[in-house]
């Protein structure tokens, strides 16, 4: 349907899907067409070492319109949210937003989220934090929360657990 | 031309501007609307009506049709106002008679995108000229006599400049320099871009020169504190700052220094050394002439005690001069972007990280270091450096513009620091986009790039201090693409430039306009690049905008021509388009001296009763008075109430 386009990625043979970046600029705050490309966001980007994620890559496939790959991608789920990307723009672009936009439409689209955060997401259901509780073992001692003399951890409320099932459902299926 | 009134007969004339108008509008159908209009006896259109057969086609119908008035329906008026109007001038008829119609930025630009629209408003437009036009009076233009003598404000490389050209060219000129020295910024460098000459070889003999010059008057250390618009040009008071050493004594041998107990940083060396107080800038400073900075001064009197001369004077007091001049040049420049603002890269609290304006006084022979490039942590010598440029600029969050020398600036100090430090000294530049667009620039990156400098094409998020005392930055290289570590000795910012503070004072005696990024407005950016919204008054140098040397003296080179073209001729010219008042309706409440930012207009006792007076000279024909006016009685020249009311009712022809 797109024999029109005029741009070709010749590696993956993708083509630019113009409405998918209106749709995904169009809840972006900032603007992200204005990206010069000094590539600051990606020289401080918390998970650039470790997980080699490129912020200026995921602004300028968007602004080039390949967002298909992008949504599909495991990339987009590397982001930390530190916000020194969004912090530290010259041009005011906001790399975490777009990344963010493009989870939403991860998960619009069904696909799924990565198991991390699906098991971060249960673990929020039944005691309110994103992980679970530990236990430490100090000269070896165990200790947990009991042993320190600590509460229990309580559950979330019901209107909490309503409220996320309202918006994560399907997610946690 | 004929004392009987005559009927209006208007001209109308579409011009194409290429295919920026023609190529949205359709300037057949204009011309053919333009027939039916009342009073018009021609209509015609030509692809570029200000070229030399336009301007013929123009003086033809006139003749041809013997017209009273002509509308031009072409571009805007600031670009070609001028132009038609000498056409009309040459044809025997007023200038003033000329009605200009926009059609390019005010129609086909905005829009292109639907022009048969474009094309009706086109129409209405003209019927709006043709309709003033109909009303429109000859003028004649009115001269005054200037004041052949010259202000400079600001004694940088651009003050410099413009004052000997004008003091060759046989004017007066008085320079008024509010810091100790003439010199500026440019003072401050080690070596000049792109020819790697020293700086204070080509600048310190122009500096003599102008101490020398008969026709110049170096008020150093001295400062505008008023301006006023009269007939002739200007009356301006200069505050001389009190040095608390009398000058004509003063041999600047410097022995009071030497035994002044006090020492402060030296703004003069990017505060990297220190001075005393009393001092003197530079050792080349214009007027070598001590001064003694009260702030620090405690009063000991050792200086008092040491100085042969006897030029100590701790009872100086300020002195106000009076000025008369006919032209005044702003050349206040501009100052350097402050890297503490941007707390990533921790300007401020790492004493390794430091900008491109403190390296260039640790390159200098007159630095706080005679020339030695150390960190400034330990002192040692740096045996790697990196760079971050557009500290400042090209970012939304400070400067949006560029700073037009951060490039080159960077590539010298680069090849600079090379050749001082020695060939295995490691050398980084993290940059953006390298602008290097001048004459010669190009060649002189080409010379960088072969001397092993690295180029990392990405800007570092931020400087880290190591535990061994080195620095650390990351950065993402777009060429290699490599996430790259540097552990470096020193850090440089490469600094943008900011409006000087010297815009603001200079804007509190002489409201010159400013644009949206700060810098001094010049009237036209082609055609008028050093005039200002001010007559008479004109701009040169960084206050203008960023700029590097090379364009400030040339810019300095035309103010100073644009300065010497109104002194010479010895008058100025007035647009006839000024206030009137009509004395039987003015009641004289003052409403309109309220108003009037330029002094222009006054009430005054004329046979016992108060009206209004227009002082020629001064009126710009802001219109802010008849505004103002409760009576009507103050209109400006082709604004009266028919010519606005004839185009009024003709936009709102259609509804009837």
């Amino acid at each position: 349907m797109s024999d029109k386009s005029s741009l070709i990625d010749l590696l993956s043979m993708a083509e630019p899907k113009p409405e998918l970046r209106l749709k995904i600029i169009r809840g972006v705050e900032k603007l992200t067409d204005i990206c010069f490309k000094c590539m600051k966001c990606t020289s401080g980007c918390t998970s650039m070492k470790l997980l080699e994620l490129k912020p200026h890559i995921i602004v300028n496939l968007v602004r080039m319109g390949f967002v298909d790959e992008l949504v599909s991608s495991t990339m987009i789920w590397d982001c930390s949210i530190c916000l020194k990307c969004k912090e530290r723009c010259p041009q005011e672009v906001s790399p975490v937003d777009i990344i963010l936009a493009l989870r939403c439409e991860a998960v619009v689209r069904g696909l799924e989220a990565p198991e991390e955060y699906r098991s971060m997401l249960t673990c929020i259901m039944e005691n309110g934090l994103a992980y679970r509780e530990k236990k430490r073992v100090v000269e070896g001692v165990e200790y947990d929360r009991v042993k320190l003399g600590l509460p229990k951890i309580k559950g979330p409320k019901e209107t909490f657990m309503n409220a996320m099932f309202m918006v994560f459902g399907e997610v946690l299926g | 031309m004929g004392g009987a009134k005559r009927l209006p007969r208007v001209g109308v004339f579409v011009c194409h501007c290429g295919l920026n108008i023609a190529g949205v509008i359709n300037v057949e159908k204009v011309v053919e609307e333009a027939f039916k209009m009342p009073d018009v006896v021609i209509a015609e259109h030509y692809v570029y009506m200000c070229s030399e057969p336009g301007q013929k086609l123009i003086e033809d119908a006139i003749k041809k049709y013997d017209l009273t008035a002509v509308v031009v329906a072409a571009c805007t008026p600031s670009m070609h106002e001028e132009t038609f109007r000498r056409v009309l001038e040459r044809s025997g008829l007023s200038p003033y008679v000329l009605e200009f119609v926009n059609l390019r930025e005010h129609c086909s630009w905005v829009h292109a995108h639907e022009p048969e629209k474009a094309t009706e408003k086109a129409i209405a437009l003209v019927r709006m000229g043709v309709a003033k036009a109909r009303f429109l009076k000859p003028l004649e233009k009115r001269k005054f006599k200037v004041w052949r003598e010259a202000l400079v404000i600001g004694g940088g490389i651009s003050g410099i400049t413009a004052s000997l050209n004008l003091a060759n060219a046989g004017f007066r000129v008085y320079l008024v320099e509010k810091s100790p020295t003439i010199g500026g910024h440019m003072l401050m460098l080690d070596k000049t871009f792109p020819t790697l000459d020293c700086s204070a070889c080509i600048l310190t003999p122009r500096m003599v020169e102008v101490s020398k010059h008969p026709n110049i008057e170096l008020m150093a250390y001295s400062e505008v504190t008023n301006v006023q618009r009269v007939e002739g040009g200007f009356k301006v008071e200069v505050l001389k700052k009190p040095r608390y050493v009398i000058e004509d004594k003063c041999t600047g041998c410097g022995i009071c220094s030497q035994h002044c107990p006090i020492e402060v940083s030296n703004e003069y060396d990017a505060n990297l050394g220190s001075r005393k107080a009393i001092y003197i800038p530079f050792p080349q400073s214009i007027p070598l002439k001590y001064v003694i900075d009260v702030d620090h001064c405690i009063r000991c009197g050792a200086c008092e005690r040491v100085c042969q001369a006897k030029a100590i004077d701790f009872e100086q007091k300020p002195t106000k001069i009076e000025l008369e001049v006919g032209t005044i040049i702003v050349s206040v420049g501009f100052k350097v972007f402050d890297a503490k603002r941007i707390i990533e890269y921790g300007y401020g609290s790492l004493p390794d990280v430091t900008t491109t304006l403190e390296l260039e006084r640790l390159l200098s022979a007159s630095g706080p270091t005679c020339g030695r490039v150390m960190r400034l942590s330990n002192g040692k010598i740096p045996r790697s450096i990196a760079f971050i440029q557009c500290v400042g600029s090209r970012d939304k969050r400070f400067n949006e513009y560029c700073c037009r020398i951060g490039c080159m600036v960077a590539l010298k100090q680069a090849l600079l620091l090379k050749e001082r430090l020695g060939e295995e000294t490691e050398v980084y530049i993290c940059f953006n986009d390298m602008r290097a667009f001048g004459k010669g620039y190009e060649e002189f990156y080409n010379r960088v790039r072969d001397s092993d400098i690295k180029f990392v094409r990405g800007i570092p998020s931020e400087v880290k201090a190591e535990s061994n005392g080195k620095l650390s930055l990351t950065v993402y290289d777009q060429s290699t693409e490599r996430f790259l570590e540097l552990k470096v000795d020193m850090v440089v910012l490469t600094v943008g430039i900011e409006p000087s503070d010297g815009i603001e004072s200079v804007r509190n005696v002489l409201p010159i306009s400013i644009g949206f990024d700060g810098f001094l407005s010049e009237s036209h950016p082609k055609l008028k690049p050093v005039e200002t919204n001010m007559r008479g008054v004109f701009i040169a140098g960084a206050c203008q905008g960023p700029k590097d040397i090379v364009d400030t003296v040339s810019q300095a080179s035309a103010a100073a021509m644009k300065a010497a073209e109104l002194l010479s001729r010895g008058e100025i010219e007035v647009e006839p388009t000024i206030a009137v008042v009509n004395e039987f309706k003015c009641r004289g409440c003052g409403r309109c001296e309220e108003v009037c930012e330029y002094g222009a207009i006054r009430v005054e006792e004329i046979n016992g009763r108060l009206v209004a007076k227009v002082n020629e000279a001064l009126c710009e024909g802001c219109g802010a008075c008849s505004v103002k006016c409760p009576t009507g009685a103050v209109k400006v020249q082709r604004f009266k109430s028919e010519q606005i009311m004839s185009v009024v009712s003709a936009a709102t022809y259609e509804i009837g």
